[in-house]
């Protein structure tokens, strides 16, 4: 018996033992849950599409405080949204202020967006070691470089030095330098003419395996915006050239349309954020919150259809100057009017009367009440309400963001030339021409850069600081000094947020 | 009730053996002091059959002549007398002198609270009850010197705990202690019923805790359900209260006629037209026809009292052979903010010990807890702090709004709906909390009373099964819901622990010794399932499921899971010389598989002398009891995740051409982690003085927790990755003192406090002279020398009161200041005000923290008092701060009132106009406000009736009580709750005053 009891006692204590040793192999466990990329199968050639989807991806879902911090300065804009993000305001009159949060955001967007771009590099090349046809993995690579580039394209127009990153490691800015504006845009044209012959010769819509994808065209005009800003003209004309000559591109007949729906991918475009709501009326839906844009409180055609925040206004220095020039087709689509602004523009006397067309009425029937934010909204940032797919509310939603369209390309194209330049391909008035005419406006026999110039300010109102970034340039400062704000040259850039500074040694 | 009914249900199911025997046996129980002692329980040896004396302290029983007889009762030592065919025993019971033979959990074994070297506190069960709480660890707070609790008044929510401060960046969920509920790890104990605890001890020091080695750095904390106990007479008890809920301390918010005043004089020209707009729309007020007529206080409008109640049936007991213990217990709690928000949580609790051999003990447990918790929405408090009082809740004129006719903020013109009401009533989110916790264990005695081995195997079982469902609504064009949606998360958590522990005791001549020599195997898996569905018939709550949705939302359904291990081999000898030298010491070796580091050591060293040993003070008329001791060990802390923002690759979809597609992106930051360490010493002192009357406990400690995982952020692209960068040190002082007496047999009374103290610091950064934390607007700092996150900015020194102040300052003049902006301090006298003059501002750790204790009790009366508090802290009213971003909201009533509207009327705040203009939106003291509170904690008076008869039968012992929990706070901070855990206050849930009247029977 007492055998038994100590024999079950001895099993019993050694069995607990061995058993709870035998479990130590479990320690060298992997983590569930993870695709470690240490263990990609790079072999998998047919894969090498998904890191540049993903920039794509990174890309179309740019934060909408971005574009509206770069482009709010010129006098073709005000800040509107009055008593709303009053740093937002100061900084469209020049009065700027590092820890507003978003010139934080918008550079650590932005940053964030290059080291994706870095980081889709390095991997697509991996998989390219082992694809046959390596072209692919080249243009992808030639495609994350052109993404790259327009990133570090606004952040030098907005900030003027800036760091040019080398890897997909943020912290090797911890100790990197300063490069300045023009040392940033010559890298740019110089990442352009590696990227350009590796880029399929077609116009992005064409594109098949990423339709509306980066193109070559897409790259020369990002090389031409570069060396429009280091006012290397021959280099404009020669790039711009070679999209005009190619014949791919034309520009949209209806205006009005091309910032619709029916701009999304069109023959106009050489770069675009692209959003769908993929035809459900409810469900998936990739955005971009153009609320921001929208007035507050309108009588939407299709009621329901949700308003906007009433940030971003046209300036009354722009619409006299559309309706100086006669405008109807480009002011139309680029202003969208409330009572109170045209009884606002009617106060001075030289435009007592205005033309019967413009009205708060939309000519999809959209009514703009007067709401106190703003006096006038953006309509190139408009969707009407009858062209949301139905069970859609948001403001734009299944809208497209253009980037880059033609009528740039032809208007950089005649201002090189205007500035000394020379090409075959066009000329100047011809370009400019072209542009007019879609516009309803009468051919000119002949330009000068001034009119050149005017007719950007017509044609590319609110469309990523253009003007802005153009009368800097050009030191018109006088032109960008309206409506009691004063320009001088030590504005031209914003400062480095302060949580950067505190962070990178190199801005202090 | 139907859940009430089968709790009764249940109870009467238990049955009960009884014995017979021929001698009848009677007598007096009474204490030292001569005085009777009622409600002791006298059993005979082996049986459950027994008695209990009455209001005179007399019993009878019948009883075999030769048997032996059990007289027990709390606080009194447990005596046997063998009955030796007499047929009067009279006893007289001694009082169990704490100190002397109490024993505490300590982690794989007990040890006697005499022998401890190390800083242990328990809390026993008769002090957790007093809190009306769901959650146990509230009622901790205040009563242990060195623990921080930070209420949280949303129903089925537990507090924030810390031990010592906080050892770890906070932030990424390893601030927690550890909860060992009889042997199983958790990381909160919100399932547990508090009157189904025995004892909570709280492990403080490192020396305590070392035996959890890799899981113990933020403190361990150590459950104790209630079990039976062996020759214990049955006793049924029935425990419960109920009562209301009130909020406290509602934060006072400007009113209509305030904030048109501010709206106006802001400058800006859209904010006066929305006064204008509410004037057309809702009319003019007649006190004051520039006023709109509405003047709505939203947090009366979201507020409303609310029940609590708790109902829990015992039965407890045991024999010769075995112990038993059961329970249930239905807590209900309804929330304080008007919506579908409350807490249900019904429990079911066993547990049993058998002796099944002479040398094998069995025993296991088990609770069964499902809670039903409808979540808060918690953007309502935001909402309704920042909503306009010149809103109404309802605006019949808003004729398109449906399905209630809601007002909108848009209405007048402001950006947002601002209305908190369609988020609150079209809401419905749904958590179904079940969690089935087991262990069972056997016992071996391989020498009796001397080496045994016992084998556990834990087992807790968590299923989460949430449901959150958002109603439709339509109360502007932007103000609407278009879609109803559903959405799931099912996840569900399989915790096994099994433990193997050898232990051995035995003394010889003077030498007392315990070794323990263990071993752990753990394993954690968890999985999650989610997924999203849109447009289901809304009408019937049966029809809410995705199922029945029109649409599944692709990109919504996720699918997740971890599982780790760790092994553990721990051991632990206790050595006592004549009960005068203690040592002590423990080493765990622990393998986790989620680092790359896989093994971590943990060891610990005590020593303790007791003085009143000694011949020189032994017999001392003054000192009862003397210990010096000291401690240091070694902790490590694995809630670190394994690496940050590890090399991992995400998909992402987009739309390209109007069709979905997926991609992958590669994050580009990465840091391999290990587990933090972290090193204490502490030295204390316990003593007991003046027959014991007066107890005293004392403790100085130095944590310095080394590797500390901080969060580092990215240069450039923002966010932060963890990296082991830092030495995080936590020293402070503990005292806690405790006066218990008697003025005579009817009035007993007894007095404590504790006071702790605590100085958070960061030693080292590897290097780095700081590390930026909390938000790029609202900085909080890491610096050497000074506390971690420490709000950082600058120190306003007034207002600019005129225009000649102005005038005589270049830097303002030049900056184009007006009377009314803040005037800051120029730190670096350099005659600007740039980012160059920040300073710390202050440290959301209370540096200070107190609780007080009294109470006294005639006969059956007993009221009780505590008292808790703090100092030190700073809270960030993140409030205030919005305006960053948004400036048409509301705005709280002291700074309306208080803000500089002219020469001579406030150097504190800004002007209307100024709290929009950058310059006094920087971080400065401005937003960082003093956190000090001083709170009445618990206020009890409760009627006990012993030994009454009613209509002729024995009434059993009946407990009669009335509560009032929290029922005032004193505090200046501009926020309606000072207890903001992490120091941010942008919307925290209200700490309600709870009264209740409860009611305690044994049978």
């Amino acid at each position: 018996m007492k055998l038994i009891k100590n024999t079950i006692k001895l099993t019993l204590f050694v069995a607990g033992l061995f058993l709870a040793t035998a479990c130590e192999d479990k320690l060298d466990a992997p983590a569930e849950n993870r695709s470690f990329t240490e263990s990609t199968d790079y072999t998998i050639t047919s894969n090498i599409k998904l890191p540049l989807i993903g920039l794509y991806a990174e890309f179309y879902g740019t934060q909408w405080e971005n574009f509206p911090l770069i482009s709010v300065r010129g006098d073709d804009v005000n800040a509107g949204g009055l008593g709303d993000q009053q740093d937002y305001a100061e900084t469209d009159k020049f009065n700027y202020n590092k820890d507003y949060w978003m010139y934080n955001s918008l550079w650590q967007n932005y940053y964030a967006d290059i080291f994706v771009a870095h980081s889709t590099m390095d991997e697509v090349a991996k998989y390219n070691q082992y694809a046959s046809n390596k072209a692919l993995g080249e243009q992808y690579i030639a495609e994350a470089k052109t993404i790259r580039a327009w990133y570090l394209f606004n952040l030098a127009r907005v900030w003027g030095s800036i760091f040019v990153p080398t890897s997909s490691d943020p912290s090797d800015l911890l100790v990197a330098e300063l490069k300045t504006k023009d040392e940033v845009m010559q890298h740019i044209s110089a990442q352009m003419d590696e990227a350009i012959p590796n880029l399929p010769e077609v116009r992005p819509n064409e594109r098949v395996d990423i339709t509306g994808g980066v193109t070559k065209y897409t790259a020369l005009a990002i090389k031409a915006l570069a060396n429009l800003e280091l006012k290397n003209y021959q280099a404009v004309a020669d790039a711009t050239s070679q999209i005009i000559s190619s014949g791919k591109f034309s520009l949209e007949p209806d205006f009005y349309e091309l910032f619709k729906i029916k701009g999304k991918l069109n023959n106009e475009n050489l770069l675009e954020l692209q959003y769908s709501d993929f035809g459900q009326g409810s469900g998936d839906a990739k955005t971009y919150l153009f609320a921001f844009f929208g007035p507050q409180g309108w009588t939407p055609a299709v009621s329901g259809a949700g308003d906007g925040w009433g940030f971003y206004e046209p300036s009354l220095k722009y619409i006299k100057f559309m309706l100086d020039r006669g405008e109807t087709i480009r002011l139309e689509t680029s202003v969208l009017f409330t009572d109170r602004g045209i009884t606002e523009i009617k106060k001075d006397s030289k435009y007592a009367t205005l033309p019967a067309w413009i009205s708060n009425t939309t000519r999809d029937g959209d009514r703009i009440n007067d709401y106190p934010r703003a006096l006038f909204a953006s309509g190139k940032h408009y969707l009407p309400s009858n062209q949301l797919t139905p069970g859609r509310t948001d403001y734009g939603t299944n809208k497209n963001f253009t980037c880059i369209r033609y009528a740039e390309i032809l208007l950089m194209h005649a201002e090189a030339l205007t500035q000394g330049a020379t090409s075959s391909a066009m000329t100047a008035v011809a370009a400019v021409n072209a542009v007019r005419a879609r516009a309803g406006m009468s051919a000119l026999s002949s330009v000068t850069n001034e009119q050149v110039m005017n007719e950007k300010y017509a044609e590319l109102a609110m469309e990523w600081g253009t003007r802005f970034y153009d009368m800097v340039r050009l030191g018109k400062y006088a032109e960008l000094s309206y409506d009691g704000r004063t320009f001088t040259e030590n504005k031209t850039f914003l400062p480095y947020p302060q949580n950067q500074v505190d962070l990178l040694p190199a801005l202090k | 009730m139907k859940k009430l009914f089968v709790l009764l249900n249940l109870l009467l199911s238990v049955s009960f053996l009884f014995a017979q025997n021929p001698l009848n046996v009677k007598g007096t129980v009474t204490d030292v002091k001569n005085e009777p002692v009622p409600g002791v329980s006298i059993l005979i040896k082996g049986t459950m059959q027994g008695a209990i004396t009455d209001a005179d302290g007399q019993y009878s029983i019948q009883v075999d002549p030769q048997g032996v007889l059990v007289f027990s009762f709390v606080g009194y030592k447990t005596q046997e007398i063998a009955v030796n065919n007499r047929t009067t025993i009279n006893v007289q019971m001694s009082e169990e002198t704490i100190g002397v033979d109490e024993v505490v959990v300590v982690g794989y074994g007990t040890q006697k609270v005499k022998d401890l070297t190390s800083s242990i506190s328990t809390i026993k069960s008769d002090d957790l009850v007093k809190t009306p709480a769901g959650q146990a660890m509230q009622a901790l707070q205040g009563k242990v010197a060195g623990l921080q609790v930070v209420s949280n008044g949303a129903p089925g929510n537990s507090p924030t705990i810390r031990v010592r401060g906080i050892g770890s960046y906070p932030g990424n969920e390893n601030e927690a202690p550890l909860y060992v509920v009889d042997g199983m790890f958790f990381d909160n104990i919100d399932f547990l019923n508090p009157a189904d605890i025995a004892s909570i001890s709280v492990l403080k020091d490192a020396s305590a805790a070392a035996i959890y080695g890799v899981r113990a750095a933020n403190g361990v904390v150590l459950i104790e359900t209630k079990s039976g106990a062996y020759n214990m007479k049955s006793e049924i008890s029935y425990d419960g209260y109920y009562g209301y809920q009130v909020a406290q301390n509602v934060l006072k918010m400007a009113n209509a006629e305030q904030f048109t005043t501010m709206a106006l004089e802001s400058g800006s020209a859209a904010d006066a037209t929305y006064i204008l707009n509410a004037m057309q729309r809702y009319g003019r007020s007649r006190v004051n026809p520039n006023v709109p007529d509405v003047n709505t206080d939203w947090y009366k409008e979201i507020l409303r009292p609310a029940s609590i109640m708790n109902h829990s049936m015992n039965v407890a007991g045991g024999n010769q052979k075995a112990t038993y213990s059961l329970g249930t217990n239905y807590f209900a709690q309804e929330g304080i903010l008007d919506m579908k928000n409350e807490y249900e949580r019904f429990n079911l609790r066993s547990k049993i010990d058998f002796k099944a051999t002479d040398w094998m003990t069995i025993g296991g447990n088990m609770i069964l807890s499902n809670a039903l918790k409808y979540d808060q929405e918690a953007g309502a408090w935001n909402q309704a702090y920042f909503a306009v009082p010149i809103l109404p809740v309802y605006d019949e004129s808003n004729e398109d709004a449906w399905p209630v006719k809601y007002a909108n903020a848009q209405d007048l013109g402001y950006r947002s709906g601002q209305n908190p009401f369609p988020t609150l009533k079209f809401s419905n989110n749904r958590l179904k909390i079940r969690k089935v916790l087991a262990n069972f264990y056997v016992k071996v005695d391989l020498l009796p009373e001397k080496l045994s081995f016992k084998s556990t195997y834990n087992h807790a079982f968590t299923s989460l099964d949430e449901r959150l469902i958002s109603l439709p609504y339509f109360i502007g064009n932007s103000f609407q819901r278009a879609n109803a949606s559903i959405t799931r998360n099912m996840s569900n958590y399989s915790d096994q622990i099994w433990d193997n522990v050898l232990t051995y005791t035995d003394k010889f001549d003077k030498h007392g010794i315990t070794v323990m020599l263990g071993s752990s195997f753990r394993d954690e898996a968890y999985n999650r399932l989610s997924a999203q569905g849109l447009n289901f018939p809304i009408g019937h709550e049966e029809s809410w499921y995705i199922d029945q949705a029109e649409t599944i939302v692709s990109d919504a359904v996720h699918d997740e899971g971890t599982r780790q291990y760790g092994m553990s081999y721990f051991g632990r000898v206790s050595y006592n010389y004549n009960d005068r030298y203690l040592l002590y010491g423990t080493m765990r070796a622990d393998g986790s598989s989620k680092y790359q580091q896989k093994w971590g050591y943990f060891p610990t060293v005590g020593a303790g002398w007791v003085l009143t040993e000694e011949s020189f003070l032994k017999d001392n008329p003054t000192i009862d009891f003397l210990k010096l001791r000291a401690s240091w060990g070694k902790l490590g802390n694995d809630n670190i995740q394994a690496s940050d923002g590890a090399i991992t690759t995400n998909v992402v979809t987009t739309a390209i051409n109007g069709v979905l597609v997926s991609g992958t992106t590669t994050s580009s930051t990465y840091s391999s982690l290990k587990w933090e360490v972290t090193e204490e010493t502490n030295v204390g002192v316990t003593a007991k003085f003046l027959k014991n009357r007066l107890s005293v406990d004392g403790d100085y400690y130095i944590r310095d927790t080394k590797n500390a995982a901080i969060s580092v952020t990215i240069p450039a692209i923002g966010g932060t990755v963890l990296k082991n960068v830092g030495i995080i040190r936590n020293s402070g002082i503990e005292l806690s003192l405790n006066w218990d007496d008697q003025i005579n047999k009817d009035i007993k009374y007894s007095v404590g406090a504790n006071i702790s103290t605590l100085k958070n610091e960061v030693r080292d950064l590897y290097g780095q002279p700081y590390i930026d934390g909390g938000s790029a607007e609202f900085r909080q700092r890491s610096i050497v020398g000074e506390p971690l996150l420490a709000f950082y900015g600058r120190e306003v020194i007034g207002v600019y009161q005129n225009q000649d102040e102005i005038d005589a300052d270049p830097f303002a003049k030049a900056n184009g200041l007006v009377p009314g902006d803040f005037k800051y301090k120029d730190q670096n006298k350099d005659g600007k005000i740039n980012d160059d003059d920040r300073v710390v501002l202050g440290s959301y750790f209370p540096s200070f923290m107190y609780g007080m204790n009294f109470s006294i009790s005639y006969k059956d009366l007993e009221l009780t008092t505590s008292m808790v508090g703090q100092t030190g802290n700073k809270i960030l009213n993140r409030k205030r701060g919005e305006i960053i971003w948004t400036a048409d909201g509301n705005m709280d009533a002291d700074l309306a009132k208080n803000r500089w509207h002219g020469e001579g009327t406030s150097n504190k705040y800004p002007s209307s106009s100024g709290l929009r203009r950058g310059w006094n939106q920087k971080m400065s003291d401005y937003f960082v406000e003093d956190g000090s509170f001083f709170r009445i904690q618990n206020v009890q008076l409760a009627y006990t009736l012993r030994g009454k008869e009613m209509f002729g039968a024995q009434m059993p012992e009946t407990r009669i009580s009335l509560t009032a929990d929290r029922p005032l706070t004193l505090f200046k901070y501009n926020g309606f709750n000072p207890e903001v855990a992490n120091g941010i206050d942008t919307q925290t849930y209200p700490v309600p005053a709870v009264y209740t009247i409860g009611l305690n029977v044994k049978f």
